[in-house]
C-alpha cells in the first residue's frame, strides 16, 4: 500500500503568504503616537486656506491684525469640533512627519487647531519619518479631506489639481492628458466621479469663478456645464446660479439648437467628426479617391498593407490618413 | 531592555503553557536571567504549575491566587492578601509571588477577573485592556527588576491575547502539526500582522518562531512540518527543531511541593536535550532582534 501523504490546503498556504507579505510591506503604516501639540508646526511648502495660525490660538488674535475678522470667523467655525474634542478627544489621528525635533503637519489642521482650543496638551498622530513626495502628500490630504462635509467644491478642486500635477510630473505627461479612468484609480473613486472631476478641472474661467465663490457647489452640475458647448455655458451657468436642478440644466441644453462644430472642452481644439460607415466599400472609395489626388500620390506607399476585409485595419488607415492630411 | 515574550495561539492544547514554562525556566535556570511569569489565561494552568491556587468560593470552577507569603493581615488592612495580573485591568497594584525557583516570580491568573476583562466589548474599555499590560511591562520598576518576562495567553484572539501581543517584544506561536492547528497559526499571524502595522516601522514586533509541538513520527506531522519549512512565507519563522510528544512532559507538570524543571533532568536526558536545542534557537532569535 502506498504511504499516505498530506498537504496544506492551497488556499491556506496562499493566505499565509499574503499575510506575511502584507505585514512586511506595511510595517508601521498604522502606527499612532501621542505627540505634544506645542511641537507641531505647519509645513511651509504646503499652501493652506486658513488664515488662523497656532500663535493666534495660544496668544489670542490681536485686534490690530489685518485679518482679525476673518480669523475670528475661522475660530468660531471650529467651535463644534472643539466641543467634540473636549468631550471625546481626537478620534482620527492627524498625519505629521518628523522635521528636526518638531513635527510638520501633513493632514489635520482643523483637528490640531481645535485641540489647542480645547486646551489639550497632545494629540494622536501618525508619524512619518520623512516628508513624503508631493504625490503621496497630496493623496494623503485628499483622503483625509474626502469625508469632510465642510470642504467646498473649490477646495476639493484645488487639492485635486495638486494631485494631478504631481501625478503628471511622476508620469511625465501633461495634466490634461490624464484620463478619467486614471483619475478614478488614483483617487479611489468611481469612473463617473472621475469623469466629473475631469470635466470640472477643464472648466472655463467664468465657471471657475463661480465655483471659487461657492455659488456653484454641486459637482454634477459643474461638470455638466463644463462639458457643454462654449456657446451654451454662460446660459447654463446663469440658470444654475438661479437654482436650476441638474435635470433642468439638461433640458435647457437639449432645447438649445446646437452648432455642428462642437467646441468641446475648454482648452481642447474644436474637432470635426467625419462620421462612420459600416461599408468597407465606402471607406475604400474615400481613401483611394484622396490618394489618387495629385498632391497626395506620394503617400500611396504607406497604405498598401490595408486589409480591406478588416474594419479595424481600415479605421486605423483612415485615422492615419486624416493625420497626414492635417500635416500636409 | 527587558525582553517580553508572548506565547500565543487561538487554539487550545497547542502547548502555550508548556512553551511558557520552558522559556521561563531556560531563561532563569540556564541563562541566569531574572524572570517574571505572567498568566493571562483564565484557566490558570501556568499559575497552577508554580503556585497552589485556590478554588474561587464565588465563581465555582474558577481559580484565585493563594494568600501572598508576605501578606500580614494586621498590617495590610487595605489589601485582601491576593494579587493577580488581572488587577492591572482594574487599576490596582500587583505584587508578584515567589516560586520554587529563585529567579522566577509570577503574577498569577484570577479566573473570574480575567474572564471579565476578556468579555469587554465597549470600545473605550477595550482600548484600556489592550494597552494596560504594555504600560505595565514598560514601567521603569518592572524593567529594572526583570530581564525576561514570559506571558501565557488564553486560547483565543480576544482582548487578553491582544494585550499580550501588544505588550511583548517577541512572539512565539506553538502549534501541533495538524490541520486545525495550522489554521490556528494563520489566526495568530493575523494578530501579528495587525501589530506589525501598528508599531513603528523601525521597532517592529519580532515573530521569534513557530514551534512544532507534540510531534509524532507519523507522515501527517512530517508532511505538514516539511511544507511549513518550505513555504516562502513561513520557512524563516518555523523553528528547525521540534518538541516531540513525550510522557515526561506530562509527568513534569505533576508537582509535589515544588515543580521540577525539564532543565533539572540528567544532562543527557532526551527531553532536556530537545528543549535545550529549541530554546537555544528561540533565544538566539530573541536576543539578535532589536
Amino acid at each position: 500500500m502506498a504511504k499516505k501523504s498530506f498537504k496544506i490546503r492551497g488556499n491556506l498556504a496562499e493566505a499565509l503568504g499574503d499575510t506575511v507579505s502584507s505585514a512586511r510591506n506595511n510595517a508601521g503604516e498604522l502606527h499612532v503616537e501621542i505627540i505634544p501639540l506645542r511641537k507641531i508646526e505647519l509645513d511651509p511648502d504646503n499652501p493652506r486656506d486658513l488664515a488662523l495660525s497656532f500663535e493666534d490660538l495660544y496668544q489670542g488674535i490681536l485686534k490690530k491684525d489685518d485679518s482679525f475678522g476673518r480669523k475670528t470667523a475661522e475660530q468660531e467655525a471650529l467651535a463644534s469640533l472643539t466641543k467634540s474634542i473636549k468631550e471625546q478627544g481626537v478620534i482620527n489621528p492627524i498625519v505629521v512627519y518628523k522635521y528636526n525635533d518638531q513635527y510638520r503637519l501633513i493632514a489635520g489642521e482643523r483637528r490640531t487647531l481645535a485641540s489647542i482650543l480645547a486646551e489639550k496638551a497632545d494629540i494622536p498622530a501618525r508619524v512619518l519619518t520623512s516628508r513624503p513626495d508631493q504625490l503621496k502628500l497630496s493623496l494623503i490630504q485628499w483622503i483625509e479631506n474626502i469625508e469632510r462635509e465642510d470642504l467646498t467644491l473649490w477646495e476639493r478642486l484645488r487639492n485635486l489639481e495638486k494631485i494631478l500635477n504631481a501625478y503628471a510630473e511622476a508620469k511625465q505627461k501633461k495634466a490634461t492628458e490624464i484620463s478619467p479612468t486614471e483619475l478614478g484609480q488614483l483617487l479611489g473613486c468611481s469612473l463617473q466621479q472621475g469623469v466629473n472631476y475631469r470635466h470640472v478641472l477643464n472648466a472655463s474661467d467664468e465657471l471657475r469663478k463661480h465655483i471659487q465663490s461657492g455659488e456653484i457647489k454641486n459637482i454634477e452640475k459643474a461638470a455638466f456645464i463644463a462639458k457643454s458647448p462654449a456657446t451654451l455655458q454662460s446660459t447654463l451657468t446663469q440658470a444654475c446660479l438661479n437654482g436650476s436642478t441638474l435635470s433642468e440644466l439638461k433640458k435647457i441644453s437639449r432645447e438649445t439648437p446646437s452648432i455642428n462644430t462642437k467646441p468641446g472642452r475648454h482648452n481642447a481644439q474644436p474637432k470635426i467628426n467625419l462620421g462612420s460607415t459600416e461599408s468597407t466599400k465606402v471607406a475604400k472609395t474615400i481613401i483611394h479617391t484622396v490618394l489618387e489626388h495629385e498632391s497626395f500620390k506620394h503617400l500611396n506607399d504607406r497604405f498598401n498593407s490595408i486589409r480591406w476585409d478588416d474594419h479595424k485595419s481600415i479605421a486605423m488607415a483612415f485615422r492615419q490618413l486624416v493625420k497626414l492630411l492635417e500635416q500636409a | 531592555m527587558t525582553k517580553v515574550i508572548a506565547n500565543a495561539t487561538n487554539k487550545g492544547g497547542e502547548g502555550k503553557t508548556t512553551m511558557s514554562i520552558m522559556l521561563a525556566e531556560y531563561a532563569a535556570l540556564v541563562m541566569g536571567k531574572n524572570v517574571l511569569a505572567i498568566d493571562l489565561d483564565p484557566q490558570a494552568n501556568f499559575s497552577k504549575y508554580y503556585l497552589n491556587l485556590e478554588y474561587d468560593p464565588v465563581y465555582k470552577g474558577g481559580k484565585v491566587p493563594p494568600l501572598h507569603p508576605e501578606y500580614n493581615p494586621d498590617e495590610d488592612v487595605s489589601w485582601d492578601g491576593r494579587s493577580s495580573i488581572a488587577n492591572i485591568f482594574y487599576g490596582e497594584e500587583v505584587i508578584p509571588y515567589p516560586t520554587g525557583f529563585k529567579n522566577i516570580e509570577i503574577l498569577p491568573a484570577h479566573s473570574n477577573k480575567l474572564q471579565e476583562a476578556e468579555a469587554v466589548t465597549k470600545n473605550e474599555v477595550l482600548e484600556k485592556v489592550h494597552l494596560q499590560l504594555k504600560r505595565f511591562v514598560q514601567l521603569p520598576e518592572v524593567q529594572n527588576e526583570y530581564d525576561f518576562i514570559v506571558i501565557d495567553t488564553p486560547p483565543s484572539k480576544g482582548p487578553l491575547t491582544i494585550a499580550g501581543i501588544k505588550a511583548c517584544t517577541d512572539m512565539v506561536i506553538p502549534s501541533q502539526m495538524e490541520e486545525d492547528s495550522i489554521d490556528g497559526i494563520y489566526g495568530m499571524m493575523q494578530l501579528w500582522k495587525q501589530e506589525t502595522y501598528a508599531r513603528p516601522a523601525e521597532n517592529p514586533i519580532n515573530l521569534a518562531g513557530i514551534l512544532a509541538n507534540r510531534v509524532r513520527e507519523v507522515s501527517l506531522h512530517k508532511n505538514f512540518f516539511d511544507q511549513l519549512k518550505s513555504l516562502e512565507s513561513t520557512k524563516d519563522y518555523v523553528i528547525d527543531k521540534k518538541i516531540k510528544e513525550r510522557v515526561i512532559y506530562g509527568e513534569l507538570r505533576v508537582k509535589e511541593d515544588r515543580p521540577k524543571s525539564v532543565f533539572e533532568l540528567p544532562q543527557d536526558h532526551i527531553a532536556r536535550k530537545e528543549c535545550e536545542s529549541v530554546c537555544k534557537i528561540i533565544m538566539k532569535r530573541i536576543y539578535n532582534h532589536g
